[in-house]
């Protein structure tokens, strides 16, 4: 009971000293853009009701998920495809390492000319900017398979398809975690740049939207609520990371015991 | 059960031609437990790859029951020297001597009775659950071991399998082998630079000479069947086998 407590207290600790900080420092703030953090507060239940989570926040969330998961899907499946290749790769590596160095955020402009201004375009952009780094770990991972583990699934006829569910895939997942988790940091990033172009809902065209209207607490609300996500969403991540990933963490602490 | 005729391997890359393997010719018999012995570095390991269909020859080739082998035949098993890179690490030891079974289309039930057989018959029946990183390094060959047997092969290829386990270790897996091999009638070709464990294990031993590899000689080992690592390694016959193998693989480090 004891570490876990302790933990809890470490993980908190720093937090509340930020926002302990934040919550003197501008207390006695008459300056418009930034506001006393108790006015913030005092704003934030009336600005996030139900309703309007139901519709700002479901739509982001859903548009994130929807792009995350293509992005995740096509990533695995072109990583593979050419990490397993030697042609492909060295074919694709020039363009891929150009796609890479594009900013997403430019394409915006782009998407809309083929994909609308609606649902589609925003999940466009989130994933045409979270493809690359699951893209490119895949490739990565997928091609440092071990030599001998290779051997030992070719020597016991183990192929198809299930060579890549029970060797390629599970041995490369390591790398596609890393992958998939700074996709989505940019996932959030696009969610938000996205709506701030032609959008109607979401978190980030509302935040627009209070910025433009003068209610500068109410967007604070909106940078707080953003923050919160990320930070949820980071959690969920690392609690599935932790499930799929186990045996790979086990054999690292093994791996440091006995080297 | 096994012919090797001529078999020759050569290794071109980056302007370099090496001969691993220039001529090796022999045949093990069904049920025979057969060691390949030969100065480090002279293509063991290549000849083992060959026959067992991971490299394809230069020239020559293997047989396999009278059929030629061109890619891994399903009637052979392989143990790598390497157990920590050769078991799966994100399955438990169960599932590792499971997944060869499944490509064999076999029914669930056989699949279980014959992974437990084999956990069994190595001494690791309460360790299915078990990730491999978990056991010794002994305990994961042991899991090797286990999982070429649940495949029930008819040949079995070890690739210097004991090379990188402490002595103690090494005396309980030599006589594990043995034990199997006597069990179950499987036919083994066992490759290992240890003299010792050469005339221990084999019915017969092969000496082979330093890179590029012949046959140097072949050498019944006429000790009785039940060996054990006491009395086995103390008769005169163990140690003038063990003489000679070793005198020949002096002479092929001097290359005469």
């Amino acid at each position: 009971m004891r570490p876990v407590l302790l933990r809890l207290a470490f993980a908190v600790a720093l937090p509340a000293v930020l926002v302990a900080v934040w919550w003197v420092a501008s207390a006695g703030s008459t300056n418009v853009y930034w506001p006393p953090l108790r006015t913030i507060f005092g704003a934030f239940p009336d600005v996030w009701t139900g309703e309007r989570l139901r519709e700002d926040v479901l739509p982001s969330v859903l548009r994130l998920t929807a792009g995350y998961t293509v992005a995740a899907v096509a990533g695995v499946a072109l990583g593979t495809v050419i990490g397993s290749h030697r042609r492909v790769r060295a074919v694709c590596e020039p363009v891929l390492e150009f796609l890479r160095a594009v900013p997403p955020p430019v394409l915006v402009p782009v998407i809309m000319l083929f994909a609308g201004i609606g649902d589609t375009m925003k999940i466009v952009v989130i994933a045409s900017g979270c493809v690359w780094p699951i893209l490119l770990n895949t490739v990565e991972g997928v091609r440092a398979v071990d030599p001998v583990l290779a051997e030992t699934a070719r020597s016991y006829g183990i192929r198809g398809a299930a060579r890549l569910r029970d060797v390629v895939l599970r041995s490369a997942s390591p790398q596609i975690f890393a992958g998939l988790r700074q996709a989505l940091s940019i996932g959030i990033i696009l969610m938000v740049i996205s709506e701030m172009f032609a959008a109607s809902n979401g978190l980030g065209f509302t935040i627009v939207q209070f910025q433009r209207g003068f209610a500068i607490p109410d967007m604070w609300t909106g940078i707080l609520l953003l923050g919160l996500l990320g930070f949820l969403l980071s959690v969920l991540f690392r609690l599935v990371e932790r499930r799929v990933l186990g045996w790979y963490h086990g054999l690292r602490e093994a791996g440091r015991r006995s080297p | 059960m096994l012919d090797v005729h001529g078999l020759r391997k050569v290794y071109e890359g980056s302007g370099r031609r090496t001969e691993a393997v220039r001529d090796l010719t022999f045949t093990v018999e069904a049920g025979e437990l057969v060691c390949l012995v030969g100065p480090s570095g002279c293509g063991k390991t290549t000849l083992l790859k060959c026959v067992g269909g991971l490299l394809s020859p230069t020239s020559g080739e293997v047989r396999l029951a009278g059929r030629r082998v061109d890619g891994p035949p399903p009637g052979t098993a392989f143990v790598f020297q390497e157990y920590g890179r050769s078991l799966f690490p994100w399955m438990r030891v169960g599932q590792n001597v499971e997944l060869p079974l499944k490509q064999k289309k076999l029914s669930r039930e056989r699949r279980r009775a014959l992974v437990a057989d084999a956990l069994e018959s190595v001494g690791l029946a309460d360790a299915a659950g078990a990730y491999p990183w978990q056991l010794s390094g002994g305990m994961q060959q042991r899991v090797a071991i286990a999982r070429a047997l649940a495949y029930e092969p008819e040949v079995l290829l070890m690739d210097e399998p004991f090379a990188a386990v402490d002595a103690q270790t090494r005396a309980d897996l030599e006589d594990l082998v043995r034990r199997l091999w006597r069990e179950r009638g499987i036919t083994i070709l066992f490759v290992t630079h240890d003299i010792d464990e050469a005339v221990y294990l084999g019915e017969r031993v092969i000496v082979l000479s330093a890179s590029p590899t012949v046959v140097r000689e072949q050498l019944k080992v006429d000790l009785p069947d039940g060996r054990d690592q006491v009395h086995t390694r103390v008769s005169p016959r163990f140690a003038e086998l063990r003489t000679r193998v070793y005198e020949q693989i002096q002479a092929a480090k001097r290359g005469r």
